[in-house]
């Protein structure tokens, strides 16, 4: 628990008109982790997320960065904002520029970086998720998914050691998700931490280190993923059935087609070991 | 949107903004400076070719956008040149004195600005001039005002067209009543998106790091210097051709 980047305690937030954002929510995010925050609709994944980078202030509690209590200053959110990037869910609600690349350029040069060093990284950013020969396009010719993708480089460009993604799966067909999970695969590997709000538990299963579950504004449960199959109890509590790759699993494990371990993770590992079984099955026989 | 369209396909997408600005204010300089109808006449016809077999832009797209600006330029120049006589009692329509040499030297250099303009626009996507106008040390509360309307506006002709057809399907606009109730409810709805929307880009720009002035990357085009070379050379030309055309 020492190796904490963000860490929320206790917090508490009541929006203006009476509605409960977060009541009493504690989360831990490690270092160079993948995690994913699940939940309902309304059950406070936005608000949460809001509170990681200073743009909401808790009302009880406290939000550690780094093991540090975040200093809501001018220069401490400066700090805070500079580590922590945020991509929020509606790509409409955050590009700003008409123009691809200026809307990169955005946030390294509210850091104060020089020209060239923009340059660079407006560069390197939009090379990272793939949208290099777009980068003189208008915003508003692109796909949904290239806005998506924009909005992550935007963020990138800044550096953050934490990036924040607001259900990025949502409206991106197959491909696209594909395409996005790759490229965070490849920041992951670069020793971004992640944290992604979503509402497929499968998804989460497949792609996730540590599965955070939230209901009615609070993380009631947070779970490794290896060992999401014995709490099916917390998952039923904020009303998610298990990932349907491990009651398979079971279901084939149970009629001793398959070994119990080790549990896949996703569908296509589970038709892998399948495929190997059966090759064992005729070799005994 | 078609202005758009060939903004961002015509040939010249990537010749520096300044450089077709620069030529630009040359052919303005150069039909002001015309000393005949019969010169501007001939400087608006090169920067419409140019337009057109330079730039590569459809002539039939140039036409569809400069008819409106022609029409008005028509009615324009009609009532200049022709004036109502009522000295007799019965109003008649008189052709002024000098009234013709007026139409031909007001329409001409119309024309001619008018072809520069639509050079200008139809070669340099909004968000190139932009960036040409912030190096031209245009005030910058200025130009973040261009910069998120233009933005906006993609937005809230999304937001207008969505809730339109979400209406229409529920049967919205079926009578002449429910046109109005509908319409009613358009203009609520907007105005509570526009709300949620400046917040949202309020949110998105404090995630950002933003503390006042929006800042952005200048596009950086290869060859500036040489366009703008050749650019100023052929404005000078037009110039000259002004000022010496007998
Ligand atoms: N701007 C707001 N004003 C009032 N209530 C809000 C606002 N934003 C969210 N809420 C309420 O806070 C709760 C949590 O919402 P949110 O964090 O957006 O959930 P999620 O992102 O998980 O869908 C919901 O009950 C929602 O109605
Ligand atoms: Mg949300």
């Amino acid at each position: 628990m020492n190796d904490a980047l963000l860490e929320l305690c206790q917090i508490s937030y009541r929006y203006p008109d009476g509605s409960v954002g977060l009541d009493a929510c504690s989360i831990a995010i490690q270092r160079g982790s993948r995690n994913v925050l699940i939940g309902a609709n309304g059950s406070g994944k936005t608000t949460l997320f809001q509170h990681t980078n200073g743009l909401l202030r808790p009302q009880t509690g406290v939000v550690r960065y780094a093991g540090m209590a975040v200093d809501y200053s001018r220069a401490g959110l400066r700090a805070l904002r500079s580590q922590v990037g945020m991509v929020f869910q509606n790509p409409d609600h955050q590009l700003f520029s008409a123009s691809v690349q200026e809307d990169v350029s955005f946030g390294p040069l509210n850091l104060g970086l020089d020209m060239a060093t923009v340059r660079q990284r407006v560069a390197a950013a939009l090379q990272a998720v793939g949208m290099t020969e777009h980068a003189d396009k208008a915003v508003h010719n692109l796909s949904f998914g290239q806005k998506k993708r924009v909005c992550i480089a935007g963020v990138l460009a800044m550096q953050p050691t934490l990036l924040i993604l607001d259900e990025p799966m949502a409206g991106l067909d197959h491909a696209m998700q594909q395409e996005l999970l790759a490229v965070l695969d490849q920041l992951h590997a670069a020793g971004i931490t992640l944290l992604m709000a979503t509402h497929d538990i499968d998804f989460a299963y497949r792609w996730a280190e540590r599965i955070h579950l939230m209901a009615a504004g609070r993380c009631t449960a947070s779970l490794n993923a290896t060992d999401l199959g014995e709490h099916a109890e917390a998952l039923a509590a904020v009303g998610l059935p298990l990932p349907q790759v491990i009651t398979l699993h079971r279901a084939l494990v149970e009629r001793g087609i398959l070994p119990a371990n080790p549990p896949p993770r996703c569908t296509a590992s589970l038709l892998t070991m399948l495929a190997e079984a059966k090759i064992t099955q005729e070799t005994t026989c | 949107m078609l202005i758009e369209q060939s903004a961002y396909t015509n040939r010249w997408r990537r010749v520096s903004p300044a450089a077709k600005g620069l030529f630009t204010a040359g052919a303005f300089i150069a039909v002001f400076a015309a000393n005949s109808p019969l010169t501007a006449a001939i400087i608006a016809s090169l920067v419409v070719a140019l337009t057109v077999f330079g730039a590569g832009i459809a002539p039939s797209c140039y036409l569809r956008v400069a008819t409106p600006a022609l029409f008005f330029l028509a009615l324009g120049s009609l009532s200049l040149a022709f004036s109502l006589d009522i000295g007799d009692g019965t109003p008649a329509l008189k052709l002024t004195s000098g009234g013709l040499l007026k139409l031909a030297e007001v329409g001409t250099r119309s024309l001619g600005s008018l072809a520069a303009l639509l050079f200008l626009v139809l070669t340099t996507p909004l968000i190139d001039l932009i960036a040409l106008l912030r190096r031209l040390k245009v005030p910058a509360l200025l130009l973040e005002i261009m910069v998120l309307c233009y933005r906006m506006l993609f937005v809230f002709s999304a937001a207008v067209h969505e809730t339109l057809t979400a209406q229409s399907a529920r049967l919205g606009y079926a009578t002449p009543r429910l046109v109005i109730r509908s319409l009613g409810g358009l203009a609520a709805n907007l105005t509570l998106q526009v709300w949620q929307r400046a917040h949202a880009l309020h949110l998105a720009a404090l995630a950002r790091n933003n503390d006042g002035p929006l800042r952005f990357l200048e596009p950086s085009f290869a060859h500036s210097r040489r366009d703008c070379r050749i650019a100023g050379l052929a404005g000078a030309g037009l110039i000259v051709l002004a000022v010496s055309w007998a």
